[in-house]
């Protein structure tokens, strides 16, 4: 009944991409500028290279048990109670998620384009397409992904390109100022927002992929083609805008859309690169939501996930409006107790996991 | 009051389109937590509607995750 649709790995990397790129693409450039000011872009390239190590992590874990989503995996690994336990922080964390990113795509629309229409309608209407994508199932995603990555990367190489005659280079001198430690540091909350919750990707990867075999290579090429991305949007921010500005700037990259001038005619063409931005917060909402809602109907062994949508569609809706306050509360819990949130369960529960493995391979391999 | 009869309005609509074809293939446990999850996300929107104050769960985390947070603090200073 869940097994029924799978994606290929073409379509699988444009899920990463899109994952990947997500939120970072509108707040990474500002808190990276906060920490390592001219600095940033360096931040990024570091943060990206240890990204892939964790990827790699999660390639290898998946990898041992070809056919199994991730919360099946802890089941088998740790025993029904304690995998039962991880899996349920693993949902909460996903569903959580789901709202902060219906919160964030809410208050950006409302700050930027519909200033006098309530944030719950904003979230109501993503939150509605969201619900409807999770319902047709994960190939109709993925296959809607596919199409929309055209137009995002259309726009995206629009935007590099109009920008570029901006980019002063005294912006990004002098290099290494702050020295490599603090780059180390920074680049924690990059990998906290874009790599660590790439573990909801386990849901997906590799139990609904048709070629598991090539699917290794398109998680890390995915992963590296979106930090790519973030790198460039990331140094764009930092030498057109300067780092004080972007640190300032709550949404760096649409300060940097509006900064497009060719000859005089071409301005003030930001509304068209917002779209940039939801296509990208679509798919990480609907990813999270997909997650959310497989690892529920999985943990209480429901035969089908579709009826628990719109239930837990209202939920997020609710939750999303009351999550944060304000944008100010939200960007400085990302920074900290989100953070933390994300690596405890990013980081610690994939380890465990390697070292009962470990113990347990030769007792696996008899039952199996 | 209006926007709760909306949200029952909204439930039952749910309830019409999903519930048949549970009971038709008689999916019992999965009618037992879509009932659920829809009563809880009925009360939160009514409870919202109605303004009161609903506790958030980020606060829980807050207070959960405040040593390893001062930890990552005096790492990264």
């Amino acid at each position: 009944m869940m097994q029924d649709n799978k994606i290929n790995s073409y379509q699988f990397i444009v899920l990463v991409i899109l994952f990947t790129i997500g939120t970072a693409i509108l707040t990474v450039p500002s808190v990276l500028a906060v920490g390592t000011k001219q600095d940033a872009w360096i931040t990024a390239i570091v943060g990206t290279g240890i990204g892939l190590l964790v990827i790699w992590l999660y390639t290898t874990i998946a990898f041992w048990f070809p056919n199994l989503t991730y919360i099946q995996i802890n089941e088998k690994l740790f025993g029904k109670w304690i995998g039962k336990t991880v899996s349920i922080i693993f949902v909460f964390m996903s569903f959580l998620w789901t709202s902060s990113l219906l919160f964030q795509s809410g208050t950006f629309l409302n700050i930027h384009m519909m200033p006098n229409t309530p944030m719950i309608v904003l979230n109501i209407l993503m939150a509605g397409i969201v619900v409807m994508g999770v319902r047709l199932g994960l190939e109709t995603i993925a296959r809607s992904a596919e199409i929309l990555i055209i137009v995002f990367f259309i726009q995206f190489i629009v935007l590099v390109i109009f920008v570029a005659p901006e980019i002063k280079f005294e912006n990004i001198q002098p290099l290494f100022e702050v020295g490599t430690k603090k780059i180390v540091q920074s680049s924690i909350f990059f990998v906290g927002t874009s790599v660590f919750n790439a573990v909801i990707l386990l849901m997906i990867f590799p139990a609904f992929i048709n070629k598991v075999k090539q699917a290794k290579k398109s998680f890390l090429i995915g992963n590296l083609i979106g930090g790519i991305v973030i790198i460039m949007i990331v140094f764009l921010c930092v030498s057109v805008l300067g780092a004080d500005r972007t640190a300032r700037s709550i949404y760096p990259s649409y300060e940097l859309a509006k900064k497009i001038n060719v000859g005089d005619f071409v301005q003030r063409i930001e509304a068209l690169m917002a779209s940039l931005w939801i296509i990208s917060l679509f798919f990480k909402t609907a990813l999270y939501f997909y997650a959310s809602v497989l690892g529920i109907a999985q943990i209480l062994n429901l035969k089908d996930f579709r009826p628990l949508t719109i239930p837990l569609g209202m939920i997020t809706v609710v939750l999303s409006v009351i999550i944060h306050p304000n944008v100010i509360e939200q960007i400085q819990w990302d920074g900290t107790t989100g953070l933390s949130f994300s690596i405890f369960v990013g980081l610690f529960p994939p380890l465990l996991l390697l070292v009962v493995y470990a113990i347990r391979k030769k007792q696996l391999k008899k039952e199996a | 009051m209006l926007k709760s009869i909306g949200i029952l309005l909204f439930a039952a609509i749910i309830v019409w389109i999903e519930v048949p074809p549970l009971l038709k293939k008689g999916y019992k446990k999965e009618l037992i937590v879509f009932s659920i999850l829809l009563a809880i996300g009925v009360g939160l929107g009514i409870a919202l509607g109605f303004g009161k104050n609903i506790p958030n769960p980020l606060d829980l985390l807050t207070f959960v995750f405040k040593p390893i947070n001062d930890f990552i603090n005096f790492l990264t200073t």
